[in-house]
């Protein structure tokens, strides 16, 4: 896995030499990129009908998982993991559903959303708190309040249900004036570009990467390795209650159990994507070609009257192949 | 990747996915809906309980009803995603059956408003809905399921007779949310306030019921839970919904007596009931709850796509709608038993599958040969049609 982390330099040459630098520095995002090319070529073949507006569909159903193997991607490059993501996802989309029920107007859900994202960044400061002030490894922190999120889901809703402005729904459902065009992929690529762009750009962004990649060097380097690790977690729960919104908006509804596949999905696209789960390196982009290429997957095999539980099979087999294939580049560079 | 590449390489892959997706340099026309002769191509969407008989039946049996409808009507096998996902999810699996521009889509609903906007985009792609075991709001698609207020009734109100009108009924319910499961919670609340208006005191230990999910080992879990908790010495009856062989079976596991149970017609509970041996003064009702709507949603889309005149049920609550009427049968007679005995005699029938394996009018396979011919919700059946 080569993708490099925002604070590696670039060269500086000719063109020739910029492209070859991108290509070798991204040379798994750009691999992941071709592979997915390729996968929808074989989505054509297995279904011909499959065409532009199907990406209308695509795009709508693969929203919430890439936004939640975003907040996965952020939180695993600091070093760290969340398995709560798929409970503050049901939480998130179970306030929100409510009080839009129970506050009708469009307005008012403007307010509602805002409301929504701050608990959402309540609910990573409370995960990054406790991985930070207890020293629990995070693996059993974030299992532990994936159960209490939960359970506060089924308390603000115990049955599905609830309602969704307008406005939202209209933001994922559909396409901008031209079939190809879904909104849901263009709400995606605003999200991702206003969050993480400014974020990596930051002090904070090379933080990241640097607790990920060797807490005690950032450490003896000046970097505030707890506070990083809590504002990762922090921002992981932000994006993780878009991700919630993003349910009630594609579902108008709000569903108290937690979907345990957003958080296997999401660590899988993770590390398809290229992020290393020991962490340091990635970004966020792979992770999101990674969600289209597992949703073209299974679509694939419905294509071909193959049991879409086998789907689960191929995530698994592909995950243990690139993490294989991940470890074996990496002894080949530590003999090199 | 470095940040200031990103936005770019995002433009990057939107171009790509759009020039590869749209090779074929339009977009699809939807499928007319005009169509009236076929062979007609059918998209099945069951997204939760994978695993639970009456889910395995029901998938089942539209595989069934498809072979026996024949290859001039409908192109089999029907392409069929069957997965435990919450109602995103299933939104996701119906967007990938339009994709195919399939000609119907039949499908269990998870919800009964969130599939909307796909279903929405369904019929503008000119594609018949039909939700079969539960209902949908969407005014378009048509619903054909159980009756699910009358078989809450019917068992409700045998157990309260059993229960002489008197005492504490522990109440067992299927998943939150369901529609179906809303829909029995009317009729046992129904059937309870018309007992305690003629005079009865039956109390509930569980307001609002407990849930099982209609999941085997939640149902043994919690029935262990009552029973270990003491609460079980103070019942006189139970009602069960769909998950009457777990709970009798925990029940038998803990030495306790039995008290009178009312469930659906799954085959392991009425074994049970049909076994004074292994289950001795067990007392019980079933209430047939056939799994067969997957089959029978099958034909109604096919009715549908062939512009047949459908009719909706009177007195259904909602347009478009089919209500198929449930029966009760108790082993607390000889006639009862009998008519029990004749629901077992499938052979090979899966004990967790319900009983009633046909439909009069809806289903054209032969129910005898259901269970031979479906291994497995993966399997292709190979019947032979009826007609």
């Amino acid at each position: 896995m080569s993708a490099t982390t925002a604070t590696i330099e670039q060269p500086r040459g000719g063109p020739a030499d910029r492209i070859g630098s991108f290509a070798r520095d991204n040379a798994w995002t750009l691999g992941l990129l071709g592979f997915l090319a390729v996968l929808l070529g074989f989505t054509k073949f297995a279904n011909p009908n499959y065409g532009l507006d199907s990406l209308q569909g695509t795009a709508t159903s693969v929203l919430p998982l890439a936004l939640a193997a975003v907040a996965q991607a952020v939180v695993v490059i600091s070093g760290g993991i969340d398995l709560s993501i798929s409970s503050q996802m049901a939480l998130t989309s179970c306030i929100a559903a409510t009080l839009m029920k129970g506050y009708p107007g469009e307005g008012v859900a403007v307010g509602i959303v805002i409301l929504v994202l701050l608990i959402g960044v309540v609910l990573g400061a409370v995960n990054g708190a406790l991985v930070v002030l207890t020293k629990v490894p995070d693996i059993v922190v974030t299992l532990s309040t994936f159960f209490i999120w939960a359970g506060f889901a089924l308390l603000v809703r115990p049955a599905p249900g609830g309602a969704a402005a307008d406005w939202l729904k209209g933001l994922v459902v559909g396409g901008l004036g031209i079939d190809w065009l879904p909104k849901a992929a263009i709400l995606l690529i605003v999200l991702v570009a206003l969050i993480w762009i400014p974020l990596s750009r930051s002090r904070l962004g090379l933080s990241l990467y640097a607790i990920g990649s060797n807490p005690l060097a950032a450490f003896r380097s000046g970097v505030a390795v707890n506070r990083t690790k809590f504002l990762a977690y922090v921002i992981t729960g932000f994006v993780a209650a878009f991700a919630g919104l993003s349910l009630t908006a594609s579902t108008g509804i709000g569903t108290p159990v937690p979907e345990p596949t957003y958080v296997l999905i999401s660590i899988a696209a993770v590390v398809l994507g290229g992020v290393s789960l020991a962490g340091g390196i990635g970004g966020v982009f792979g992770p999101i070609v990674a969600v289209v290429v597992l949703q073209l997957i299974r679509d694939d095999m419905t294509f071909m009257h193959v049991d879409p539980n086998y789907g689960l099979v191929a995530q698994g087999l592909i995950l243990i192949g690139v993490l294989m294939v991940g470890s074996l580049i990496q002894q080949r560079r530590s003999r090199a | 990747m470095t940040d200031s590449r990103i936005m770019r390489t995002l433009a990057g892959v939107v171009t790509v996915v759009v020039l590869v997706a749209g090779c074929s340099g339009t977009t699809a026309s939807p499928t007319p809906t005009t169509a009236s002769t076929g062979p007609f191509t059918i998209g099945y969407s069951n997204a939760s309980s994978v695993g639970n008989g009456f889910r395995e039946e029901q998938v089942c049996t539209a595989k069934s009803e498809a072979t026996a409808l024949g290859a001039s009507k409908i192109v089999s096998p029907i392409n069929i995603i069957h997965r435990d996902t919450d109602a995103a999810g299933q939104l996701s699996d119906l967007r990938t059956l339009i994709s195919q521009h399939v000609n119907a889509l039949v499908f269990n609903p998870n919800d009964p408003d969130a599939l909307n906007p796909a279903l929405a985009e369904a019929h503008a792609a000119g594609i018949v809905t039909v939700a079969v075991d539960s209902y949908v709001t969407d005014p378009n698609t048509w619903n054909l399921y159980n009756n699910q207020v009358k078989y809450a009734y019917l068992g409700a109100q045998w157990l309260f007779k059993q229960m002489g009108n008197k005492g504490t009924v522990w109440y067992t319910r299927g998943a939150a949310g369901n529609s179906a499961d809303s829909d029995r919670d009317i009729g046992f609340n129904q059937a309870l306030k018309e007992a305690n208006a003629a005079g009865g005191t039956i109390v509930v230990q569980n307001q609002g019921g407990t849930f099982t999910g209609w999941d085997p080992a939640t149902a043994t879990s919690i029935t262990n839970d009552e029973l270990s908790s003491g609460k079980y010495d103070q019942i006189q009856g139970i009602w069960a919904s769909g998950m009457g062989a777990q709970i009798v079976d925990a029940i038998k596991a803990a030495g306790k007596p039995f008290v009178p149970i009312a469930d659906a017609d799954i085959g392991q509970f009425v074994n049970d009931l049909l076994n004074p041996t292994g289950y001795p003064n067990l007392v019980g009702a079933a209430v047939t709850n056939t799994a067969s709507v997957g089959g029978a949603g099958v034909k109604l889309a096919y009715e549908l796509l062939t512009k047949q005149t459908v009719t909706a049920s009177a007195g259904a609550g909602r347009p478009n709608t089919i209500l198929l009427d449930p029966q009760i049968l108790d082993n607390t007679t000889a006639d009862g038993k009998t008519a029990l005995q004749a629901w077992v005699s499938v052979p090979n029938m899966d004990p967790l599958w319900p009983l009633s394996l046909s439909i009069p009018t809806w289903t054209d396979y032969v129910p005898n040969t259901v269970p031979a011919s479906c291994s497995g919700a993966g399997a292709n059946p190979t019947l032979a049609p009826t007609n």
